[in-house]
């Protein structure tokens, strides 16, 4: 991990060392994973426990800390052992109602059955996650899309096109509702030389786009077919949430 | 939506939207839409003929570009080589040969009426300037190709006048 990264990383130093034989690489993919989905993980708990509302960011704070840092975690959440997202929201309810079942011994405010009781929001509180998560990982692509882009500049001042292309044809239609950029101003903008031209454009940015998605992905979902797999199953879940309206 | 926010966006948009962006991805969605035709087969025609088709081998390049050259004949688009009164026949198989691989090709980001257009064009010049025959297709097979490439609607009156010339020298006793 980079100076850089240790800095701004949400775990202490001390953390990482009780993670004792861990790969290197695994420390640096937890602190970067938890750092980026952490939004998700928020929702997801404060919509399943409004209760903990005030205290969500220490709650998650300990869960990192007391589970996910703990040496083993990541090889729990194995793709063999189902999809990273729902390990993440298995662990974090069981935490919670872990933590909420000891502080229930010592002063019975209110009884875990009851708590567990209160839980029937928590498909909603599943799917409002799903979607969060969902919503991470397109602008973490979108981010690492625009910079590879824009660094490239140097070298292939074309890919610097290829997101402005892609932004103007492809995202801001989608984000805005509007039309797509006419063709014919496309051609004035970029310079293109042909439809074989223009269309390689596209083409390359709709590919840039994908080897991004896949890598985000990756990154949590393990190797080639999981990240395939998990691709598929977000697809699914925000198709499904859109025809229900 | 402002250059620097398109992260942000993301995070303001329906399931919907964020469905559409999911599906960008999908190379085998269309590039274009068919109100686009138009233009796109106005850039075609326009376009340099050692662009598109200096995508073949190196040696194929500088072929092209000698013929493109040659005798003062400057053909630099594509509108030039099928209006010309004598194009080079190599330079017209070539464009039957990129067109057809383009409509072969299930990457390929040209819409499929373009390139097919493109394709029977390229017939059609050798057949109406050259009379010469660059197509295996059987008579009734090339007929109904180049009828259908006249009647598509945004294609120009020059070429559209080129088809159905082509389309007079196809005997009708053959169909």
């Amino acid at each position: 991990m980079s100076s850089e990264q240790q800095a701004s990383s949400i775990f202490p130093r001390t953390d990482w060392a009780e993670l004792g034989k861990a790969a290197e690489g695994d420390e640096a993919r937890l602190d970067r994973l938890i750092r980026l989905y952490w939004a998700p993980l928020k929702i997801f708990l404060v919509a399943t426990f409004p209760m903990l509302r005030d205290e969500a960011e220490v709650v998650l704070q300990e869960f990192a800390e007391d589970k996910i840092l703990k040496k083993g975690w990541l090889q729990r959440a194995d793709r063999s052992r189902g999809q990273f997202r729902h390990f993440l929201k298995t662990s974090l309810r069981n935490f919670v109602l872990d933590r909420l079942n000891r502080a229930d011994v010592k002063h019975a405010p209110v009884s875990l059955e009851l708590l567990e009781a209160e839980l029937p929001g928590e498909e909603a509180a599943s799917e409002e996650f799903d979607l969060t998560w969902v919503r991470t990982v397109l602008a973490e692509t979108l981010r690492r899309m625009e910079t590879d882009c824009k660094d490239s500049a140097g070298d292939q001042p074309r890919r610097s096109y290829i997101w402005e292309m892609f932004r103007i044809r492809l995202l801001v239609p989608i984000f805005d509702g509007v039309s797509p950029v006419p063709y014919e101003q496309l051609i004035e903008r970029f310079g293109l030389r042909s439809p074989t031209d223009a269309s390689n454009m596209l083409l390359s940015a709709k590919r840039i786009f994908k080897m991004h998605l896949n890598n985000v992905i990756k990154e949590y979902a393990g190797q080639d077919a999981a990240t395939a797999m998990e691709v598929q199953a977000l697809e699914d879940l925000v198709s499904r949430i859109a025809k229900r309206g | 939506m402002s250059e620097p926010d398109s992260s942000a966006a993301v995070f303001k948009s329906s399931a919907k939207r964020l469905a559409a962006l999911m599906e960008t991805g999908s190379e085998h969605a269309r590039l274009w839409g068919p109100d686009e035709l138009a233009a796109i087969f106005r850039h075609q025609m326009s376009a340099p003929v050692l662009v598109d088709l200096g995508g073949f081998d190196p040696g194929t390049a500088v072929r092209l570009k000698t013929l493109s050259e040659a005798q003062g004949l400057l053909l630099k688009s594509f509108s030039d080589l099928f209006h010309h009164p004598s194009p080079p026949i190599e330079l017209l198989k070539l464009t039957k040969e990129f067109a057809k691989a383009n409509m072969d090709h299930p990457e390929s980001g040209l819409p499929t009426d373009i390139v097919s257009v493109l394709y029977y064009t390229s017939i059609a010049a050798a057949l109406v300037r050259l009379d010469t025959r660059i197509s295996q297709l059987k008579d009734a097979d090339l007929r109904r190709g180049l009828l259908w490439a006249k009647d598509q609607a945004w294609i120009d009156e020059e070429t559209k006048a080129l088809l159905l010339k082509a389309i007079e020298k196809i005997p009708q006793a053959n169909n």
